[in-house]
């Protein structure tokens, strides 16, 4: 679908229904929400679209009306009560009452909720009821005529706000702020659950693309939806930690799910959920795959990983440790009793530097994500003088900062490129400076130079940097003539990571890609073998903690229509809609964010301590009372 | 300190205060039904609206929870300001068209109010009661009930939690409109449907506070409940 007879969207009207031909919208510059399946008109927070000339402007206007009506909290005077007052001017209009008078008037307090209503929900909803009012006047003095009845069947709707949009798992981030801000924890931590099952985990790692697309961006300074949602987690287990519930139905079908991070996790969960056996396969003797083996403590504590992890056992998901899967034996698994299987194996191989020697096997050098895991995993390491750790990246950053925690001495991060491209969260660069790591830039590594199989030094040469490259970041480029050496006793090579897939042994051959990752459908998570799905890391190589968990819940789903023989539904696309734009211009004081306090960096340089602090219950409900609650939504027939 | 710009009135403003207590200061009447100089801004009555410049353009603001910044350029008096108030009002008496305190203000600001006397005490979401409870007593037994996505709630309430309750009666004596009650019955305080009982003060034998408040002043100031059983006036 793509003609128009009419369109507000974004408050660029585009008229088209006196004769002149019909013109693409997306031609006309206007992105709006693609609709799954043919649909006559939408109406939506950024204006009404027709598409079929012979749409029904005025019901789709009032059922528009009735789904904001539910959004609306009710806690201001003027937005819910508003959208009262014009739905019943339109019970009226249908009985006959009403003249040009009563549009005027639905126009004034549309006009007027814009403007004076406390959050963006209430300062946005009404313009296209304006709109509708406005350039379909004519269709709404014939219902007040009694020429033309009022359809209150066949709509469907949808909300989204920003922050959900930017989510890759798309939590109710306003819901669960809002929850937080009337003082309401518990529920608050169900809500983040339909979506995260990790969320003391999430709260405390996650990378938090919501906060890069709130509204108060353009205000003040972004919420700290990430440390609400540890907070919402925190409080919970503060007070004992309750149980997750039990499944809703039973069914037959077992799932065998090969590895236990957050896919691994979040599929086992919300499978149990809809009632099937689960059991996961872990090769590590501690569940949580990167989560507990890849991150530091310093970052997520080891408890509250486990304790998420125990609540997910509690529902009946059995798990399986120190189970390595070298060949995946799908007919195996099927005669066990396992109707489909998930392949969430994560990357946990660290990749080649490409420089000479690296295969030499020689002791001082060393792979960051084994580091990390040796770490996790207990093993004692001991600390040397000086230690060089290669790659830009937050296992880079995890790979140092941990190494002054276990008592080196000299602690050197070697990047090939400039600050400005590092690809690390800024707060752990940061954070890292704090507790003296140095960086040097614009140096790549060539040569691991060892005697007798130990480690001597590090051969490197100089970079500048050049064009940019795929990834739009500046190409580096050596500088000839600067090779120079840089003596350690320990280099960490830390610049990416791959799958290592086991052997599936099936019918049809596992499909990989290029870089050695699982080959699925974008929207089933299917492989070429049947009845195994795979997602997360080793689908998409190392991403963040959130996608991952994300690709678990979407999993569960598509198991669910495969192993019930249904179709799984298709929703409405916000993709390239602006949701973080809306019309009108009504104003939203400053307010700054609340702040947590880190550990002192001479402190935390000494263990493995959490670093950052969490929001007190007061702080947290001071916190969320900044969410302007930017729940968009969308109408259509 | 720093320079604000009031009705055209270049005057000197605390950091941190917001319009509204600087407009009163100025002795301007700007009408609020929620606010309550104790408690923190709620902004939801919208009637204390004002016209504040921001980047050259005029727009309408609560006057109750925008902080003043350096130069803010604020106008208290225009037919914008009258008609967002009004429309405010007008909303609140469309709800609530029988309830005293509503039917005062929209009285107030032009809208046309019926003659009949109203006789409802309707709860009109002020949050003043919630506020009182959660920051004045301490205690959180009254908080809003959301409604939004997926949250089946037709109309938006307050919930009250008995179990942490203790009767000390703010919320009745805050509220507006008289929609939270409190009897007393000898040694019984009814509210929120919940029955207290009383203590008699051990000097003049008056039923004087109930129990659970005075149980909650001792956790909370750990001064031994014994000595907390004599009234006010006879102390």
């Amino acid at each position: 679908m793509d003609k128009v007879a009419f369109s507000s969207w974004n408050g660029k009207i585009i008229d088209n229904r006196k004769g002149k031909a019909s013109k693409a919208l997306k031609s006309a510059g206007v992105n709006f929400p693609e609709l799954p399946g043919k649909a006559d008109a939408l109406m939506g927070w950024n204006g009404l679209v027709v598409m079929n000339p012979k749409a029904d402007v005025v019901s789709l206007t009032l059922n528009y009306l009735k789904e904001a009506r539910k959004i609306s909290c009710g806690e201001c005077s003027v937005c819910m009560i508003g959208i009262d007052k014009i739905i019943d001017m339109f019970e009226l209009m249908t009985e006959g009452l009403g003249d040009q008078g009563a549009l005027a008037e639905i126009e004034r307090i549309a006009n007027e909720v814009s403007a004076n209503a406390k959050c963006a929900f209430g300062q946005s909803a009404l313009f296209p009821v304006s709109d509708a009012v406005k350039y379909y006047k004519k269709d709404f003095l014939d219902v007040i005529k009694g020429g033309r009845k009022i359809d209150a069947a066949g709509y469907r709707s949808a909300v989204t706000a920003p922050c959900i949009e930017a989510c890759p798992a798309s939590l109710d981030i306003p819901g669960y702020i809002e929850l937080i801000k009337n003082r309401r924890f518990a529920e608050s931590l169900n809500l983040i659950r339909e979506k995260c099952i990790l969320p003391g985990v999430v709260g405390r790692v996650c990378t938090h693309p919501c906060e890069q697309a709130c509204v108060r961006n353009y205000i003040d300074e972004p919420l700290s939806i990430r440390l609400l949602k540890r907070a919402a987690a925190d409080f919970d287990l503060q007070e004992g930690g309750g149980s997750l519930g039990g499944p809703r139905t039973a069914k037959k079908e077992n799932v065998a799910v090969i590895g236990s991070g957050p896919a691994g996790l979040a599929a086992a969960y919300n499978l149990r959920v809809m009632g099937y056996g689960v059991t996961i396969f872990e090769t590590f003797p501690q569940a949580g795959g990167m989560a507990a083996v890849g991150i530091p403590g310093y970052r997520l504590p080891a408890d509250i990983l486990s304790h998420e992890i125990d609540l997910i056992k509690r529902m009946g998901v059995e798990l399986k440790l120190n189970t390595k899967m070298e060949t995946l034996d799908v007919d195996r698994l099927k005669k066990e009793g396992y109707d489909a299987v998930f392949l969430a194996v994560g990357a946990h191989k660290g990749n080649p530097m490409g420089a000479r020697g690296e295969d030499a096997g020689c002791e001082g050098f060393v792979d960051g994500v084994e580091f990390l895991r040796d770490i996790n995993l207990g093993k004692k390491i001991e600390p040397k003088k000086k230690v060089l750790i290669i790659g830009g990246g937050n296992v880079a950053l995890d790979c140092a900062r941990s190494c002054v925690r276990l008592g080196f001495k000299d602690v050197e991060i070697v990047y090939r490129r400039s600050r400005a491209e590092m690809p690390a969260r800024e707060e752990e660069i940061e954070g890292a400076e704090a507790e003296g790591v140095k960086i040097m830039y614009l140096t790549a590594p060539l040569e691991i130079v060892a005697s007798e199989g130990r480690l001597e030094c590090l051969g490197c040469v100089k970079m500048k940097l050049g064009k940019p490259d795929e990834s739009g970041r500046k190409r580096p480029v050596p500088v000839k003539g600067s090779e120079h050496t840089i003596e350690a006793d320990m280099v960490i090579c830390a610049i990416g990571q791959s799958p290592e897939l086991p052997v599936v042994k099936a019918k049809k051959k596992l499909s990989t890609t290029p870089w050695g990752t699982v080959e699925v459908d974008a929207v089933t998570y299917k492989t070429s073998v049947e009845g195994v799905f795979a997602g997360g890391d080793c689908v998409t190589g190392p991403a963040t903690l959130i996608e991952a968990l994300n690709a678990g819940n979407e999993v569960a789903k598509s198991i669910d229509a495969y192993l019930q023989n249904a179709k799984p539904e298709k929703g409405i696309s916000f993709k390239g809609v602006e949701v973080g734009k809306h019309r009108g211009d009504a104003f939203v004081g400053k307010k700054a964010a609340g702040k947590v306090d880190l550990l002192d960096s001479k402190k935390r340089i000494k263990s493995f301590s959490e670093v950052e602090g969490a929001f007190a219950a007061a702080d947290a409900m001071k916190e969320a009372q900044r969410c302007l609650r930017c729940y968009r939504v969308v109408v259509w027939q | 300190m720093i320079d604000i710009v009031i009705n055209g009135r270049k005057v000197k403003a605390k950091e941190g205060t917001t319009i509204l207590e600087n407009a009163r200061e100025l002795r301007l009447d700007i009408p609020t039904l929620c606010y309550h100089e104790d408690l923190s801004p709620f902004g939801a009555c919208r009637l204390c609206a004002v016209e504040v410049k921001v980047n050259g353009t005029w727009h309408v603001a609560t006057s109750c929870n925008t902080v003043v910044e350096k130069g803010m350029e604020i106008k208290t008096d225009t037919d914008q300001v009258r008609e967002s108030r009004k429309l405010a009002a007008e909303l609140l008496y469309y709800k609530y068209p029988d309830t005293e305190a509503v039917r005062e203000i929209a009285e107030k600001l032009g809208v046309d109010v019926y003659d009949e006397k109203g006789e409802d005490h309707d709860c009109i979401l002020c949050g003043l009661c919630v506020r009182t409870c959660r920051e004045i007593v301490g205690v959180s037994a009254l908080t809003f009930l959301d409604r939004g996505p997926g949250r089946d709630l037709d109309e938006p309430k307050i919930d009250f939690n008995p179990t942490t309750c203790i009767g000390c009666g703010s919320c009745a004596y805050i509220c507006p409109t008289g929609f939270v009650k409190m009897e007393a019955e000898d040694d019984k305080r009814i509210i929120w449907n919940k029955v207290f009982k009383m203590v008699p003060c051990e000097e003049c034998g008056r039923y004087f506070a109930p129990e659970d408040q005075l149980r909650y002043i001792s956790r909370t100031t750990g001064v031994p409940f014994e000595k907390l059983t004599t009234c006010v006036s006879c102390r």
